[in-house]
């Protein structure tokens, strides 16, 4: 950043006496204006500095400027020169650098003592963290203890974790919380295309005609992309968006059109829009006959709702012929029974999708994927693209949006997951080696077997299967579904819980040991957004009291377990060196990734980086330097086509019936971010909103005879809980449906949730299961 | 005959600045129709200049603003405490028509040009930025006055107003100008702070006189050249 800095402020600073000297010298032509009387020009600001991070929240990845101003960060604003926002934030992101001052910061490391978390040092908490994590290797053996990271990792932070458990310890005792809200989207994009993350960019945004917008509230999710939409549409003709959902939002009230569905049912809608597009001929020939094979699953999955669930998908071939015969369940007229969507939205959006002279681009979240048949979701919606030709290009672009700052840059790329490698999974021979390689490891280390995904983690636990686990910068104490098992599993005797964080949270109250760590900008680090995009943050401000970043935590306690030599970096150096070490992992056209030096300078960086060059959009020889022949090259799978799956319509695991007659969905709101341990700390946000709430519908509201404010009691299978009701307020929930946002751990809505999950990708459904309201 | 000459000489350069002025009038106001970019490019070394885009946006309501009478409850003290820190978006400081209204339907009703408000005996405050219309995604109200957890924040504090090169020259912009290019839409028109309010809306051309401040500006050193800086 030191070169990139100095050039920049050294020409703001020139143009600046520049145009004051202009303007004197205008006044008083001739005369020379003196340094003395230069010294006396008026500071505006004051003295500060602006350095730029990608945003500390969602997965957008705005570029920010942070004004730094005697070792604090006092002030924030957007960063011109970021393609992703370009200099617009949303109003977390504006009072991001409060939140590193909330007054309980962690500055101190706690270990439980008989009962009571109590200050200790540093060196006590990371030498009893060592010894546990390496006595209870020794009694329960490798897969015995493990590490539960997230999508706020930063990259380095996310590979350190991954060489230490998988490399040197080795286990596949790795997690991160981006199962709970990304591996979907992950499924999705392996089973279609054989490689992760979108083949789009964000610049699709500036081409596409058509926006759809899948089960999702951009307005407050990613408020900043979906200005840049609002923003199109004021400056071309035609501009639509589409707001698909299952209750009215923002977005829907922004939209031109906004279309309900009832849960679930998006998997039939979807199908149908196929159906309609087959129907009419709106298919692309010369595309599907080129580019895409048809392939079928497996059917009746199950929900993954008892422990130890097993599921492998086996994939077999198909025809068009035969998908169209499957299709033949999904008529819009049938499809409009199952979904409530009428026969003529049904038609009407295959029609924008099927409009040869429409570009049309697609977004998701949390709804396709917080979905028990997640995958399937991922699948069908590139199904509808596929089938048009609609993808790869600028403008035509099915587009998974993520939740978190480095979802994608950590979790998905370096493989923070059970399953997953730096480069390839586990169970891949070359991809070992490979591993093996770089990190300078005997190949017999990297275990080929899968073991525990988030959910079957801590059901483990809970059974004791885990003994010791170490949660860095998450807080699933709020965010598991079906919280009290998984609450009251964390706290049985033997077992031992680390927690990493920054502030006390539901998770901290849980931890035998808590390691204060270091936030965001008080390190150097690296995040990946939603577009490929890596983007690099210099440490600004010293970390508060004894702090450290989550990745120097672990390397001490890896010095500590003897593993020094695989973690010979000083805490100077080490985010260079293990950038240059990961480098290589991701050598070659199809995922190169920038070095380090040019991380640092530029605002961002899309991978594939190849040649000096971000490429934008994959897929496409005339943007994919890998991409090979005169059109598409769907490399990612060994036959070079995209997937196109025939998935069903299949109901979910727990529907409203008599006794627990609502629908519960749950979610975000704009000011709070995940489980609020942050932004509840901003004054701002928590004051724009103070608490959670119960969203319900008028005619419901007033059948049980409450207004705002009165307080319900919402009960499902699992738990209950009273919190006030909110009517007429920010959303709109379709009769029969209840909305609780999760970020408040004074109401924990995840304790009436379910742990049903996709069998697929394994990723929860939070968005739907039955409780029943009564006024309390 | 010199006397003539030289006049038709100054005639005809009269002539040529004032066309020329006439074309960076409209140039610039074309230039505000443009949509909001920044002359910077991704990756570029160096800052660009701040935008000029909306720069010149209700102009034509400049000769309003001038006969418009006082009567802004807003002063600077309120301006201020109604931002988390200098340069920070607005809090909405009023009850809401409706938690699902997206900008057009609902804040811009009042916020887009202003006016008097029965509701709140007030008159409205102008948006420098109209084109952004999802306007709850930067400005949020406040429902309660108490914290979750104190706060150890210092905020950037704002700069005293006032701020000029010498006595009686013309003061310079002390805040950013990103999203705030439109000058008239707070230093103008009867919802300004009277502190901060412009004696002359109708010049329009705020920007001629009134340069922004760069917080980082040191003194001018020439790069070479035969007589350095230090001669």
């Amino acid at each position: 950043m030191s070169t990139n800095t100095l050039d920049r402020r050294s020409f703001i600073k020139k143009m600046a006496a520049l145009s004051a000297m202009a303007a004197a010298a205008t006044m008083f032509p001739g005369i020379v204006f003196p340094n003395e009387q230069e010294r006396g020009l008026p500071q505006g600001d004051g003295n500060i500095a602006w350095k730029k991070s990608p945003c500390r929240f969602c997965g957008v990845g705005c570029g920010l400027l942070i004004g730094v101003q005697n070792g604090k960060a006092v002030a924030v604003k957007g960063d011109p020169a970021s393609s992703v926002n370009k200099g617009l934030c949303c109003v977390k992101g504006y009072h991001s650098v409060l939140a590193l001052y909330g007054k309980d910061r962690l500055t101190r490391p706690l270990i439980r003592r008989n009962g009571k978390l109590e200050p200790a040092s540093m060196k006590e908490a990371l030498d009893l963290v060592a010894s546990k994590m390496k006595d209870t290797i020794a009694k329960h053996g490798k897969d015995s203890v493990a590490i539960y990271g997230s999508g706020q990792w930063t990259i380095p932070d996310g590979y350190v974790a991954s060489k230490l458990m998988k490399g040197v310890i080795g286990t596949n005792n790795l997690e991160a919380n981006a199962r709970l809200c990304m591996s979907s989207a992950v499924t999705g994009f392996m089973t279609s295309f054989g490689m992760d993350e979108p083949m789009g960019c964000y610049e699709d945004i500036d081409h596409a005609g058509v926006f759809v917008t899948w089960g999702n509230n951009m307005a407050e999710m990613h408020p900043v992309l979906f200005s840049r939409m609002l923003d199109q549409r004021l400056r071309r003709k035609g501009v639509l968006i589409i707001d698909f959902a299952t209750r009215t939002t923002r977005s829907s009230t922004a939209s031109d059109r906004s279309i309900l569905f009832k849960p679930q049912t998006d998997l039939a809608v979807a199908n149908a829009i196929c159906h309609e597009i087959l129907k009419n001929n709106w298919h692309n020939r010369g595309f599907l006959q080129k580019h895409c094979v048809f392939k079928k699953g497996k059917t009746n999955i199950g929900y993954g709702l008892e422990d130890n669930f097993k599921f492998t998908d086996e994939p077999k071939d198909m025809t068009l012929a035969e998908f169209k015969a499957f299709l033949e369940d999904y008529t819009p007229e049938k499809v409009s029974k199952l979904s409530g969507v009428s026969v003529k939205d049904i038609k009407y959006l295959a029609s924008l999708y099927g409009d040869p002279n429409k570009k049309v681009m697609s977004l998701w979240c949390m709804g396709p994927n917080q979905h028990t048949r997640g995958t399937w979701m991922n699948n069908v919606i590139y199904n509808i693209h596929l089938l048009t030709g609609k993808i790869s290009t600028p403008g035509n672009s099915p587009f998974s949006l993520t939740g978190q700052p480095s979802a994608c840059g950590t979790v998905r790329e370096v493989g923070t997951l059970t399953h997953a490698l730096p480069y390839g999974t586990v169970d891949n021979e070359h991809a070992r080696e490979k591993a093996a390689k770089i990190w300078g490891v005997p190949v017999g280390n990297i275990s080929p077997k899968p073991t525990y995904h988030t959910v079957e983690m801590f059901r483990a636990l809970d059974r004791g299967d885990v003994k010791f686990i170490w949660i860095q910068t998450t807080n699933p104490m709020v965010t598991m579904p079906k919280l009290k098992r998984y609450r009251d599993g964390a706290k049985k005797e033997g077992r031992f819980v680390v927690v990493s964080d920054v502030y006390p949270t539901p998770t901290t109250d849980v931890a035998d040991v808590v390691l204060p760590a270091a936030m965001w900008i008080e390190r150097e680090g690296m995040f990946g957004n939603s577009e490929r995009r890596t983007q690099h943050f210099e440490k600004m401000l010293q970390p508060q009291g004894e702090a450290k970043s989550d990745a120097w935590q672990m390397i001490e306690v890896a010095r500590r377990m003897g593993y020094e030599k695989y973690f010979p970096w000083t805490e100077e150096n080490h985010v260079e060196k293990i950038w240059e070490e990961y480098y290589k992992f991701h050598e070659g056209d199809k995922h190169g990734i920038a070095p380090y030096e040019v991380l640092k300078k530029e605002p961002g960086v899309q991978w594939p980086y190849v040649n000096g060059k971000s490429t934008k959009w994959r897929y496409h020889v005339k943007y994919d330097p890998a991409a090979k022949g005169d059109s598409f090259d769907f490399y990612g799978k060994p036959d070079g086509k995209a997937w196109i799956w025939a998935r069903p319509y299949e109901a979910p695991p727990e529907s409203p019936d008599k006794e627990y007659p609502f629908w519960l969905n749950t979610g975000r709101v704009l000011e709070h971010w995940h489980t609020g341990s942050l932004t509840r700390r901003v004054s701002v946000l928590h004051q724009a909103v103070p608490h959670s709430y119960a969203e319900l519908h008028p005619t419901d509201a007033s059948r049980l005879g409450v207004k705002t404010g009165d307080k319900v009691k919402l009960t499902s299978r699992r738990g209950s809980l009273v919190l006030p009701a909110s009517v007429n307020e920010r959303g709109l929930p379709t009769p029969g449906q209840v909305f609780v946002p999760f970020f408040d751990e004074g109401l924990l809505i995840n304790e009436l949730t379910l742990d049903a999950f996709c069998p697929i990708s394994r990723q929860p459904d939070y968005k739907k299961c039955a409780v029943r309201v009564e006024k309390a | 005959m010199t006397n003539k000459k030289s006049s038709y000489f100054i005639i005809i350069i009269c002539g040529v600045l004032l066309s020329s002025a006439v074309f960076i009038f409209f140039a610039a106001l074309q230039e505000s129709k443009r949509p909001a970019e920044t002359l910077q490019q991704p990756g570029s070394e160096t800052m660009a200049l701040p935008t000029e885009a909306g720069v010149f946006r209700r102009w034509a309501m400049a000769l309003k603003y001038k006969d418009m009478p006082e009567g802004g409850s807003r002063n600077l003290a309120t301006y201020y405490a109604n931002r988390a820190y200098h340069g920070a978006p607005p809090l909405i400081p009023h009850p809401l028509v409706s938690e699902q209204g997206i900008g057009g339907r609902t804040c811009l009703q009042c916020h887009e040009n202003g006016g008097y408000t029965e509701q709140f005996s007030a008159f409205a405050p102008v948006t420098p930025h109209p084109e952004w219309l999802n306007c709850r995604q930067c400005h949020v109200p406040k429902k309660t006055e108490g914290l979750f957890a104190g706060s150890n924040f210092e905020k950037l504090q704002a700069p005293p107003l006032g701020q000029a090169a010498m006595p009686g020259s013309p003061p310079v912009i002390p805040h950013g100008l990103q999203n705030r290019e439109n000058c008239l839409s707070c230093h103008a028109g009867p919802a300004a702070p009277i502190a901060i309010k412009t004696t002359h809306p109708e010049r329009v051309n705020c920007r001629q006189c009134h340069v922004p401040a760069q917080q980082e500006a040191e003194v001018f050193e020439r790069p070479g050249g035969e007589l350095g800086s230090n001669w």
